[in-house]
This record gives structure tokens, sequence and C-alpha cells, in this order.
């Protein structure tokens, strides 16, 4: 069989199952940075805050979940989480197994993984943001919320998109350890084409191949991103 | 606290219930098997999604036997076990060996299948047709047997190339390290790639293994020497693995085995996935 069948959309093609697979790779990215997005930045406060548990609470936060291996915590959140649900199933009269579903599954794992990297990124931003803008805003009176939405919300994501653009490529690349799960992402989906026709090195060589034509692809999306909030800045992005 | 801790329990449970996972019946009507879709041919996954192999293929007549329904479902391999024990499958059907170690985390079904090894080496050698070429050969323990002897001999000087760190590496280490000299290969394709190229002049293996092996075109040359060695010397063989509690599972598993091997089904679904006969 030719590599064009082998990859191709035909009845006996695989390109179909890998494109597929891509799309999850992406979806479940995106799931991850979302949620990574709402630790992160509950993270970025605490770590900011006067309050001293809370500073503690966001400095754990970010020090476990950046200094344990990934797959560590993909295994803890969809073993242990299924554990904790079944038990939680039993207490409603439910009998057996109450799983997490694993896109769930591994989107949670992915995604506190990102959201410590994203804590990290949101407090360096907005360490950024010019101190006298934030004094000006509270001379002429915006009430807290106002501040927040109007002078920090805005100048923080603005500051984060570079390092935000590095973190989207860290989960982008996390998600593939989510195929422990069986869910038949990019990752899995190359695995199990390798597997049922015994040719590893193509398969792998087409995954790999996709996985870059992603990640040049959303550094474009970023770059651009980039470039247009760069242009109501007096200077450029370093 | 306790009214909170409930709070928060109901509010996973409610955000949980639409999507959980299956709930099984302890009657059994219906049981969910995990397999790897990627270990072909043993197990495989088809272009359009579907899966297929010796293994699927058996279990659609056991669970016609049993009058069960069997889902079958993918997972990656090194989460099979650990997804078994947590409940969320309830028979592993992967092509897994029996082992001891095994033995202390699952429980096993009979053995459905024991894969031989053999000796290969190339068709134009003087080693081809060595004794016991084309029959099946049973060793319990250590070795021992005439036709062993006679290989001992033929192969003398010879170079055996075999895979480290596998099951059949003693074997040959016990049996020809005082005769030829043997060479570890991480992989079995390795051991393949050294023998067409004449570095070695033969190989061991799984059958089931050279029997994929031969089909590429650069191993045409390749072909079996000597007996196909089965029996208790490579343990057990492959089995279904359950959780420890459900015996009950495990015992119409077995019946259904038995059945399946005594008419000859499993036989045949063996010679049309491996062209051997693998059945123990």
């Amino acid at each position: 069989m030719s590599w064009y069948e082998l990859f191709g959309f035909g009845e006996k093609g695989w390109g179909g199952l890998l494109v597929v697979g891509l799309l999850l790779t992406i979806a479940v990215t995106l799931t991850a940075l979302l949620i990574g997005a709402v630790f992160g930045s509950l993270a970025a406060w605490g770590k900011l805050s006067a309050s001293m548990p809370a500073r503690i609470a966001g400095d754990v936060y970010t020090t476990v979940f950046r200094g344990v291996p990934e797959l560590l915590v993909i295994f803890l959140i969809y073993f242990g989480g299924s554990s904790l649900t079944t038990a939680i199933g039993h207490l409603f009269g439910r009998d057996g197994f109450v799983g997490l579903p694993n896109f769930l599954a591994g989107a949670l794992a992915v995604g506190v993984i990102s959201g410590a990297y994203q804590a990290e990124v949101f407090r360096a931003a907005f360490v950024a943001v010019s101190r006298g803008e934030l004094e000006a805003a509270r001379a002429v009176g915006m009430p807290r919320l106002m501040r927040f939405r109007r002078i920090i919300v805005p100048q923080v994501l603005r500051f984060a998109i570079p390092g935000l653009g590095n973190v989207w490529q860290l989960s982008l690349k996390d998600s593939a350890l989510i195929s422990i799960t069986g869910l038949v992402e990019l990752m899995r989906s190359a695995q199990i084409g390798a597997g049922s026709t015994r040719q590893y090195f193509g398969f792998y060589i087409a995954a790999g191949a996709l996985y870059l034509l992603l990640t040049s692809v959303s550094n474009r999306v970023f770059e651009t991103a980039e470039a247009r909030t760069a242009r109501s800045f007096r200077r450029r992005l370093a | 606290m306790i009214a909170r801790h409930f709070a928060s329990a109901l509010l996973s449970a409610t955000l949980l219930a639409g999507a959980a996972a299956s709930v099984e019946a302890k009657d059994w009507k219906t049981v969910t098997v995990v397999t790897e879709g990627a270990y072909e041919p043993w197990n495989l996954t088809n272009p359009d999604g579907t899966v297929g192999g010796f293994e699927p293929e058996m279990l659609k007549d056991l669970c016609g036997r049993m009058k069960i329904e069997c889902k079958v479902v993918t997972s990656d391999f090194d989460s099979a076990i650990p997804s078994l024990v947590a409940g969320k499958y309830d028979v592993v059907m992967d092509a897994l060996s029996i082992t001891d170690d095994r033995k202390k985390t699952i429980a096993f079904s009979d053995p459905y299948a024991a894969t031989p090894a053999v000796f290969v080496t190339d068709k134009t050698s003087p080693l081809a047709n060595a004794a016991g070429t084309g029959t099946t050969i049973k060793l319990e323990n250590d070795g021992a047997t005439p036709t062993m002897d006679a290989l001992r001999k033929a192969f003398k000087g010879k170079t055996i190339g075999i895979q480290t760190a596998t099951v059949y590496t003693p074997f040959v280490i016990n049996n020809f390290k005082d005769v030829a000299t043997i060479r570890e290969y991480k992989t079995s394709p390795e051991h393949d790639l050294d023998l067409v190229a004449g570095r070695i002049d033969l190989a061991f293996d799984d059958a089931t293994y050279f029997t994929s092996a031969f089909a590429k075109p650069e191993n045409k040359d390749m072909a079996y020497t000597g007996p196909q060695i089965n029996g208790m010397i490579w343990g057990p063989g492959e089995a279904f693995g359950f959780r420890k509690e459900d015996t009950d599972l495990t015992a119409m598993f077995n019946k259904a085995i038995t059945e399946a091997k005594a008419d000859g089904t499993l036989e045949k679904l063996s010679q049309k996935w491996f062209k051997l006969n693998v059945v123990p």
C-alpha cells in the first residue's frame, strides 16, 4: 500500500482518523487553557494579595503544579478523580463505578498545570502595568471594580499575550499525555494506526508533522495578536 | 461544615450526573471489555474505527455462548489494569500474559493462547531444516530433550540473535551459550535486520512475531528452522484479566473458553489471524 493510500481519506486510509484526532487535540487544549485561565487568574490574585494565607495558597499551587510531572497529575486526576466520583455516587445510592469522562479528566489535568504557568504570566503582566495609571484611576475616584475592568484587565491581557503563547504551546504538547486515558486525540490515533498496521515510523512522523503544523500556525496567530495590541502601546513589547 | 460538604457533593454529583460514564449491573447482563486496539494481529483498529483481530472475534463467539452483551472499548495498555481495578472496565483483553506479579493484583481466566517460539534462519543457509522442523515440542522446564540436543549440535559455532529481557532470553543463553555466540538486541526487528545482512546465523523469537515479520518484503528469505517450542517453559500463556472479587464472571468466561476450545472455534480463529495454532 502506498503512502498516499495509507494516509489518504479513502476506505483504507487513516487520514480521517488522524484529522479527527487533530481536532480533538485542539478542543482539549482550548478547554484546558480556559480552565487554566480561571485557576491561573485566581492564583495570580492570591500571589499579589496583601493577605498572607492567599499568598501562601497561590505560591503552593504554582510550585506544586509546575514542579510535579504532568503525567503524574493526569494519573492522579483520571484515577483519583473517578475513585472520588464513585464514592460520591455511593453516597447517593448509585451502585458501581461512576467515572469522570476522559475528555473532562484530561482537560482538567492539563488545565490545572497550565493554570500554574498562567498564574506566573498574569502576575508578571500585572506588575508591568504602570503604577501611575492605577494611582491616577484612584485619584479620579474610580471604584475598585471599574479600575479592574478599565485599567487592569485590558493591560494585563496585552502584556500577557507573549507568555500565554508559550503556555498554549506547552499545553498543546501536554495534551499528548492524555492519550493514556484512552481519549483518541492526535497522539493516541497515531499509536492506534501504528499498532494496527505496524507502520510505526510513518504514523509517528505524520503525527509529528501535524503537531508542528499546529504549533507553527498558532505561533503566527499569537504574533499577529501581539502586533495588533502593540499598536496601542507607546513602545513595542519586548 | 457537614452541610457545606453535602452541598458541594450535591453540586459535583449534579454536574456529573449528565456526563457520568457507565454504571453496570452486577448480574452480568452486559460487561465492558477493554482492549488496546493497536496490537496487530491480537487486536487492531480498522481505518473506519471498528475493532478487529483475533481477540475481538474470539470475544464475540464467547459472549454469544454466555448470552451476555459485551461492550468493547479501547484504551492505552498502560492504564488498562489500573482502570480494571478502579472499576472502569470489567475485563481486560490485550494479549495479557499470566504472570505471578499480575496475579497479586488481578485474576485470570484459563489461557486462550500460548504462543510458541521458534528459530529462524536464511532459506539458503545450511542451518535450514534443522532437526524437528515443522513439528511442535513441549518443554516443561530446562529444555533437555533429544531434539534440543540435536539443535545444540547443529548450531555449534554459529551466532544466535535474541531480543533482550524476554522469557526467551534466559532459555537461549542457558541452552546455547557453551556452543554458540549469542547476541542480544533491544528490539526484535533489529535481529531480523542483522540476520538478513548476514551478521548472525539464527534468530530466536515468538512465532506470532515472525508471522508478521515474514510478511515484509525485505524478510522474504527468512525461514523457520527446528521445531516450534511450546509449553510451561514460557509460562501459562495469554488470558483475560478480571477483578479478583468477580469470581462468577471469571467462571463464566472459563466455561465458554473450554467450549470454544473443544469445538475447534479457537483453533480456527488462531489459524486465521496467526497462521498457526496458538491454542494451549
